[in-house]
């Protein structure tokens, strides 16, 4: 984020500051008071993290069924609510987050989806924004969603992919779940989920079949897309971005192979290709120099 | 205070606070005490961002271009940046009483206070995608160790006579003597000094090690002069390093520790320039102490090139996995 030079841009940001301070919404964001036990639901944007808060959420609470109006209570995302609402929270707490390896993070599920359908479902999810025009192609984008230019707080995908996997990766508090793989099997995953929170004292769960069948129903795509057609203008992701655009979109893997052009999948494969290898998706574009100099850090 | 439309926090003990049941009347009662804590609580956040009361670590607006100085603490993190210091500013030389206003910490303003100072910074955290250039210092963290102990009976989290063996895996753990010694926010050493290492080739990175610095400062200043572009001759280097000296950096804490933020509230018989050299551990660490630490982190001191005094141990046995 740049700092506008002119004093009326300035003044209005401190102003703003001051009134979220004043009335006690300054998003917890960084500043989250963070527990022992609690437990985070980390991912880059666009990877399925509202899709695997829905699964979840429809796991935990057996009660009623997760909607975009409940689950901020259930398993808020850490961006929005002030810090004392966090703290207010019923523990052990789910929360969601984006960031980058965070070492006080001490239980993590952290979900992984491949970066060339990352980067079409960002490019949609800033036209819905209202980032990008509707014109916008999508050539131009890519190399800035590379840059991570839209939020420097979260670093591009691989920073977020490398930072987690190198620190935490084979560690008994850390779950990788791969967005393609819930797609497949979601029942088979969200059981390692239900075993992963058993395993951090997490309150008892029944993960039943039947149970996990009811959370799969319950967050469809199809239901999802329902529901966010009547609570939309409710939920805080969504409430102030265009409503003509949808926020659960296709919720396909492999879009990008009929959307990118060739120049932008060898953009995106030469510059993390060897990340992508090694999470299993497969590159597409000749590649003349396997980029291997981020992970090259990795081994010894 | 006004609940949020979007999260309606039951408060903690809500689902309990049944009208009705005897029982339910204390939770609401609970429940209110626990509102009545927010309230206050949210003053107090108030006055703090107010009177620049709270530190924007974390939280800072970092520009593209900042520079910052990043190690974990006891690193030789306050050495470097009178080095630098001394490199940038020909006036006059840096001391405890302007060295914040040239090279400030950001662990000691807040945001907007940070705003109109000078980009080159001091950090502690771990890996952070918004720095853009870093040069990250890297100390052998068994010398760490031995300093941060001192450093801790300096800012009284422990006693006199703490024997090192119960220090050590508390230090190790990354959290122990938070707002002090470390921060749950900059991890343990292994995890700090890892997570900026594999990140390092996505940005302007210089990797400096402590006792390189101890070996011959103008050498490893000169890399840093031209990491950053600077003009550097020979006798601007040596200027800088002679005024960054062990000794002079011990004389200037004498009669300025108590003007400095770091140490005015710590014990002023304790100082913060301690011995300024390395292989310290030797003497100071039992046999047990140090194979402890290399047990925890012996991969990563062998990558930085630090000879280890035990056998290097298998990561299962380790307190910190290896990644693999």
């Amino acid at each position: 984020m740049r700092i506008p030079k002119g004093g009326i841009h300035r003044v209005a940001r401190v102003a703003d500051q001051v009134g979220r301070v004043l009335t006690g919404r300054q998003p917890a964001g960084r500043n989250l008071t963070v527990f022992p036990d609690d437990v985070f639901l980390v991912s880059y944007p666009r990877s399925g993290n509202t899709w695997t808060r829905f699964l979840i959420s429809n796991l935990i609470y057996q009660d009623e069924p997760t909607t975009f109006v409940n689950i901020e209570s259930r398993i808020p995302e850490i961006y929005f609510n002030p810090d004392h609402k966090m703290r207010a929270l019923q523990r052990p707490r789910i929360l969601k987050s984006h960031e980058c390896f965070q070492p006080h993070y001490k239980r993590v599920i952290y979900i992984v989806r491949d970066p060339r359908d990352v980067a079409v479902s960002f490019y949609h999810h800033n036209v819905k924004a209202g980032n990008i025009p509707d014109s916008y192609p999508m050539d131009d984008f890519i190399p800035r969603f590379i840059e991570a230019e839209f939020d420097s707080r979260w670093g591009c995908w691989q920073e977020s992919v490398i930072s987690w996997l190198t620190l935490r990766e084979g560690q008994p508090t850390f779950l990788m779940l791969r967005y393609e793989d819930l797609k497949t099997d979601p029942q088979g995953q969200l059981l390692r989920v239900a075993d992963f929170l058993r395993q951090c004292a997490f309150r008892p769960i029944d993960a039943g079949p039947e149970k996990l069948q009811r959370a799969v129903d319950l967050s469809t795509p199809e239901r999802m897309r329902a529901l966010e057609r009547e609570q939309g203008n409710q939920w805080v992701l969504t409430q102030k971005t265009r409503h003509d655009k949808p926020f659960v979109r296709s919720a396909k893997s492999g879009g990008w192979k009929s959307t990118l052009s060739a120049q932008a999948i060898s953009q995106i494969e030469s510059a993390w290709g060897a990340t992508m290898h090694k999470l299993g998706y497969d590159l597409v574009s000749p590649a003349d120099n396997p980029p291997l100099h981020h992970s090259a850090s990795n081994k010894h | 205070m006004t609940s949020s439309p979007q999260l309606t926090v039951r408060g903690r003990y809500a689902e309990r606070a049944v009208p009705g049941r005897d029982a339910g009347k204390i939770f609401a009662a609970m429940n209110q005490i626990q509102r009545i804590r927010q309230a206050v609580a949210h003053l107090k956040t108030t006055r703090d961002f107010l009177l620049h009361r709270k530190p924007a670590g974390r939280q800072m607006t970092v520009l593209p271009d900042d520079l910052f100085i990043v190690s974990y603490p006891k690193s030789g993190n306050t050495w470097t940046r009178f080095l630098l210091g001394n490199l940038i500013y020909q006036d006059e030389p840096v001391t405890f009483r302007n060295i914040e206003s040239r090279i400030p910490s950001i662990y000691l303003f807040s945001d907007r206070q940070l705003l109109r100072l000078p980009r080159i910074f001091k950090s502690h955290d771990c890996f952070d995608p918004r720095y853009k250039k870093v040069i990250y210092i890297v100390r052998d963290p068994r010398d760490v160790t031995v300093s941060a102990y001192h450093y801790s009976i300096k800012v009284k989290l422990l006693p006199d006579r703490c024997p090192m063996e119960e220090f050590v895996p508390l230090f190790m753990s990354g959290t122990f003597g938070a707002g002090l010694l470390a921060d749950p926010r900059w991890g343990s050493w292994y995890d700090n000094v890892s997570s900026w290492l594999a990140m390092q080739h996505s940005r302007k990175f210089l990797l400096l090690r402590y006792e390189d610095m101890l070996d011959n400062a103008a050498r490893e200043l000169h890399k840093v002069a031209d990491f950053l572009g600077i003009e550097a001759t020979p006798g601007r280097i040596q200027r800088a390093v002679e005024l960054s000296s062990a000794d002079k950096m011990r004389e200037m804490e004498k009669s300025q520790s108590k003007d400095w933020q770091l140490t005015k509230e710590t014990r002023q018989d304790k100082p913060f320039v301690r011995k300024a050299r390395a292989g310290g551990w030797k003497s100071e660490m039992s046999e047990a102490a140090a194979l402890r630490v290399e047990a925890g982190w012996g991969d990563l001191m062998l990558r930085l090139g630090y000879a280890l005094a035990g056998l290097p141990v298998v990561a299962e046995n380790s307190a910190v996995a290896t990644p693999k």
